[in-house]
């Protein structure tokens, strides 16, 4: 059991950060479009396409760390 | 792994891979970014100074430039000073009779020149009319010949620029997320026709695939309109009914997730889920073609449908759509076969559930 609990900190701890890298990720990318209008605006706002494309794209590896969090799961209660 | 039953996935990398490259190496057409001041005053010598985008104004040898009053009443630009590729200063000869009476007269501006192709100044300059007397008539001159531009290049729009690309990532991953909900639709009936536990399963993981891509298309479409309309979030029908089908298949997670009886959770879900779907159907796709919207196509916007949604951009929109949807049913499959897992090891994870969960 305690084991368990171990890792079920383990998982909250990586959600967590997960969670916390997406946040500063977006507060940066905010802070520069605040900021620095120009630069995300600069050539014809091709910034703004690559902000989509990383949205695209985090949105998916975070259901990949979910799936990835189950199986983990299934991994060590069949290692039992 | 054998590629003979997963060619799909390969498929898909390949797809996005495809469409990462040419939609963002594929140039944008030529257009007019900007003007230093769209109210002209007429004088003999009206000089406006463009600034175009994408443009060669210094390589072209053919420039020219018109003021179209209406279709019987263009004037050709009788000077034009090139300063760089996308500086240049447009003379007119605005001490004409100008048509109508209104003192004030609204005007298009249109650059042509052989490399770009011709261009428009879509929000149109104002002209405030010359009131002296003895004005030249004016001799309208035709648009008859102007250039194409060349090449496999996407559109240019106003405000949109470069953001047009998105189209293929956020536009596409709200069609792909369509037809993801629509498999999971299928199975969950199949599922009320013939409860069988794979059905169940494989109707909760489309729809859990397609809600990531329901929150994805709304995050993405956040991120444009910062940079297209202004805000994160506006009072646009579309994001609000977009959101609200989003929160109703957020509430099928939830509800499903809170019914302990295995049988009763998978028939409450499966029939959950059909409501879901048919709620959705109206929020996504009646009420908002109905209400006013900045999206393309509504309250008059014009749609990315004809000159828009051109034949270049079509090229990459549909494999974007292509790809999203087998990542999307590769990643369903990886779901189900972590419950087909979960199934040989119940007992276990049962009490796993009950320590871990």
């Amino acid at each position: 059991m305690r084991k368990k609990l171990d890792f079920r900190w383990q998982y909250i701890r990586m959600s967590k950060k997960s969670f916390l890298f997406a946040l500063f990720a977006f507060l940066y990318y905010d802070s520069i479009a605040q900021a620095g209008d120009d630069f995300i605006r600069s050539t014809g706002k091709i910034y703004a396409v690559v902000g989509v494309i990383l949205v695209l794209f985090l949105g998916i590896v975070f259901y990949l760390f979910r799936l990835d969090k189950k199986i983990k799961n299934l991994e060590n209660n069949h290692d039992e | 792994m054998s590629i003979k039953n997963n060619w799909w996935k390969i498929l898909s990398v390949l797809l996005m891979l495809y469409v990462l490259t040419v939609g963002m190496l594929t140039p944008m057409k030529s257009g007019i970014y900007g003007v230093d001041s769209i109210s002209l005053k007429a004088s003999e010598n009206t000089v406006v100074r463009v600034e175009g985008y994408n443009s060669n104004y210094d390589k072209a040898t053919d420039l020219r430039a018109w003021l179209k009053f209406d279709s019987t009443h263009i004037i050709k630009a009788k000077r034009i000073s090139v300063i760089d590729y996308k500086m240049a200063d447009i003379a007119f000869d605005l001490n004409v009779t100008l048509p109508g009476t209104s003192e004030v007269l609204p005007a298009t501006l249109i650059i042509d020149n052989e490399m770009d192709g011709y261009s428009i100044f879509p929000e149109g300059l104002v002209v405030t009319r010359n009131k002296m007397e003895g004005l030249k008539p004016l001799v309208s001159s035709s648009l008859n010949d102007l250039h194409q531009a060349k090449g496999f290049k996407f559109p240019y729009m106003n405000i949109l620029h470069e953001t047009i690309r998105n189209t293929f990532f956020h536009v596409a991953i709200w069609m792909a997320m369509f037809l993801l909900m629509t498999i999971g639709l299928i199975y969950s009936i199949m599922y009320l026709v013939k409860p069988t536990l794979k059905y169940d399963h494989v109707a909760y993981s489309y729809t859990a695939i397609s809600l990531v891509y329901g929150v994805i298309g709304l995050a993405t479409g956040a991120v444009w309109a910062r940079f297209s309309w202004g805000a994160y979030w506006t009072n646009d029908v579309r994001l609000n009914m977009a959101a609200v089908a989003v929160l109703i298949y957020f509430a099928y997670f939830i509800l499903r997730g809170s019914i302990e009886d295995q049988d009763k959770r998978n028939r409450f879900a499966a029939a959950f889920n059909i409501f879901a779907y048919l709620a959705m159907i109206p929020l996504l796709l009646i009420i908002p073609r109905l209400a006013d919207s900045l999206h393309p196509g509504v309250g008059g916007n014009p749609a990315f449908s004809g000159e828009d949604l051109d034949n270049t951009l079509r090229m990459v929109f549909y494999p974007a759509i292509i790809s999203l949807i087998l990542l999307g049913v590769w990643i369903a499959s990886l779901r189900t076969r972590i419950f087909q897992l979960e199934e040989k090891h119940i007992d276990k994870i049962n009490k796993a559930s009950f320590l871990v969960e």
